[in-house]
């Protein structure tokens, strides 16, 4: 132990010794990410740019209130978090459900048809949405057809258009349609790697399936389950592509993500707005984050 | 008699046991129709857009823009004539489609480039740098090393509109200002630039890839590390010669998802480019797609140009998926 203390205490900083010289290179790139942009939007926050001089001035808590009293903004919030908590449950259910049914012991050409489940996943969110434009469109979209003919919506109310009363519907389609196989995928590496006792044992004792399911398959999968639904929440906290791709937000901004609404003020050139949002949108982030994961107990 | 009655009733032992091995066989034959036919369902009903999807691309526009579509015709290449070589099907004896837009327009090839040379880039130095960074995090263990990770793991939870304008900023003062007065005026060193765009697609694969191997090196034993500098060699020789080999699946895994995350990011390669280096989600994202004259075959042929080569990769390597997809916390 001692002749550890004195190894360690001859080598400076830089040497490949001690571990700092391994992290610069990504250390360095990270900070350019996340660490100036935290320190420039804090500054920025304050400031308000002027096209005029083309340079900023200060507008001290300005962009403050207004952010929290803009009902864009307000709106775009309720938007995202309650788009989000309903596209984790449908994605987390239909996720659960398939893992099983792909889990099942008979089935044949299993591969085959884990590969064709997989491949939304691998899609450029923005060529999905551009697919699920034309799926949903109100005339002749394939979607909006079948929807029409279950009754779900209305022809005066297509999913994309009309006053936007089923906008968040046709993001959902799409949200759904990519990232439920992302859940179904790591619930099934977890079944995989379920241990058989006490599965057999419950068999034994004549449990049925869905109690099975219940008191013996969940409880084991939680911390599977944990991880797939932090990296969704990641996910749904930063929705853009979709939106800006089927909906650009509209109609009557129905589908204004908090995301969107930043990209959209950044092309107004309302850049002190853009770092408020940023700043906001960063602490949500960690903090959502940060409590997930300690009350779940996911580590890395 | 007794002869004959021992084979005998061996023989009904035997054609009662084949019947009820055949009432089992029938029923697990039963059992794995309906299981497969679930699996079936799942699967085709998930795969149903992309083959949609694909027709469009195959037919004239008059087939697919109308209800009921007519799906069932022979297939044309014109839309492939026009997005992957870039001709214009008005002229010549095209008959097979009608195209209102500039050919040019809807040419994917140069943005098609542009992804795999940025995608290729990008994985090549996220994994060479997140390698020997992981090694540290695995096996150093000094004071600040929970808050390193931690921190690594907030730039992973981060989302992307906190570094838009930054980055943005940045690029554009970088180049007004310094790289202008340095390489002359007008110069684009990060934006619009092929570095700038590769710093982006770095930085976001960073995180997951340091942490992901992370993982994968907390599995290989220090044994290892120990033998090899018992030996003689330093640390940074007990990882270059030997430790990193080990690793080698966990950098398949890395590369995997840094390439399908570079191909699809968006936001952050939408900002920071103009007209040079946009990728393909960013060529698809200039599309007006609620105007009525939009090229919908073309687009859908540019679709699928842009997604079978990831397919046939994602088909090859999808093995090493979960692990990758999950930072290393789920084990595939």
């Amino acid at each position: 132990m001692t002749q550890l203390h004195t190894h360690k205490r001859k080598h400076p900083w830089w040497s490949p010794e001690r571990p700092w010289v391994w992290l610069l290179p990504i250390v360095i790139l990270l900070a350019i990410y996340s660490v100036y942009p935290f320190i420039f939007n804090i500054i920025i926050s304050f400031q308000r740019f002027d096209p005029m001089d083309k340079a900023f001035k200060w507008n001290f808590p300005a962009n403050w209130i207004n952010l929290f009293t803009n009902s864009d903004f307000l709106k775009a919030f309720r938007i995202t978090a309650t788009y989000g908590i309903i596209a984790l449950v449908v994605e987390l259910v239909l996720g659960i459900a398939i893992a099983l049914a792909f889990d099942r012991s008979r089935v044949r050409l299993r591969g085959l048809w884990q590969s064709l489940f997989i491949l939304p996943m691998v899609v450029p969110p923005v060529i999905a949405g551009l697919m699920f434009r034309f799926l949903q469109n109100a005339d002749y979209g394939i979607i909006s057809n079948i929807l029409y003919a279950l009754g779900i919506i209305e022809r005066s109310e297509p999913l994309i258009g009309g006053t936007g009363r089923n906008v968040l519907l046709a993001v959902l389609i799409a949200d759904v349609w990519q990232w439920t196989p992302f859940v179904a995928l790591i619930v099934l590496a977890g079944l995989k790697s379920m241990p058989h006792e006490p599965l057999e044992a419950a068999v034994v004792d004549g449990a049925t399936p869905w109690q099975l399911f219940w008191e013996i398959k969940l409880p084991l999968l939680r911390g599977v389950l944990a991880v797939a639904v932090l990296f969704r929440i990641v996910d749904l906290l930063r929705l853009f592509d979709y939106v800006a791709i089927m909906t650009s937000g509209g109609p009557g901004g129905n589908s204004e993500t908090i995301s969107h609404y930043a990209y959209r003020m950044h092309k107004s050139i309302e850049w002190g707005m853009v770092s408020v949002i940023g700043i906001v949108v960063l602490i949500l982030a960690i903090v959502v984050t940060n409590a997930y994961m300690r009350a779940f107990k996911v580590k890395f | 008699m007794a002869i004959t009655q021992l084979p005998a009733s061996g023989v009904t032992r035997k054609v009662e046991a084949t019947q009820a091995e055949r009432v089992a066989r029938r029923r697990h034959r039963r059992e794995s129709i309906a299981q497969t036919a679930v699996a079936a369902f799942i699967a085709l009903f998930f795969f149903a857009p992309i083959a949609y999807w694909f027709l469009v691309s195959v037919k004239p526009l008059t087939y697919t823009m109308s209800w009921p579509p007519v799906l069932l015709s022979e297939p044309i290449f014109d839309w492939y004539e026009v997005v992957v070589l870039g001709l214009d099907p008005n002229v010549g004896a095209k008959t097979g489609i009608v195209f209102n837009g500039a050919a040019g327009d809807y040419y994917v090839i140069p943005y098609l480039l542009n992804s795999i040379v940025i995608g290729v880039l990008s994985t090549i130095v996220a994994v060479g740098l997140a390698t020997p960074a992981a090694y540290a995090l695995s096996r150093f263990h000094f004071q600040r090393r929970s808050s390193v990770i931690a921190w690594i793991l907030s730039t992973r939870m981060m989302p992307p509109v906190v570094a838009m304008f930054p980055l943005f900023w940045l690029y554009t003062q970088a180049d007004q200002r310094v790289f202008s007065s340095i390489f002359g005026r007008g110069t684009s060193v990060l934006y619009d630039s092929l570095l700038g765009v590769l710093l982006v697609h770095v930085v976001v694969n960073l995180p997951l890839s340091t942490l992901l191997l992370k993982s994968f090196f907390d599995d290989i034993p220090t044994d290892l590390d120990e033998a090899a500098m018992v030996d003689g060699c330093t640390r940074w020789q007990a990882f270059s010669k030997v430790i990193w080999h080990y690793a080698l699946p966990g950098m398949a895994a890395a590369a995997i998802l840094a390439f399908i995350t570079s191909w699809n990011e968006f936001l952050l390669t939408l900002t920071v480019t103009r007209t040079q280096f946009r990728t393909v989600p960013v060529f698809g994202s200039t599309f007006d797609v609620s105007a009525a004259g939009t090229e919908w075959g073309a687009l859908a042929a540019v679709s699928t140009t842009a997604m079978v080569p990831v397919f046939i990769f994602v088909l090859i390597v999808q093995r090493n998926l979960v692990r990758g997809l999950t930072m290393g916390a789920v084990k595939g």
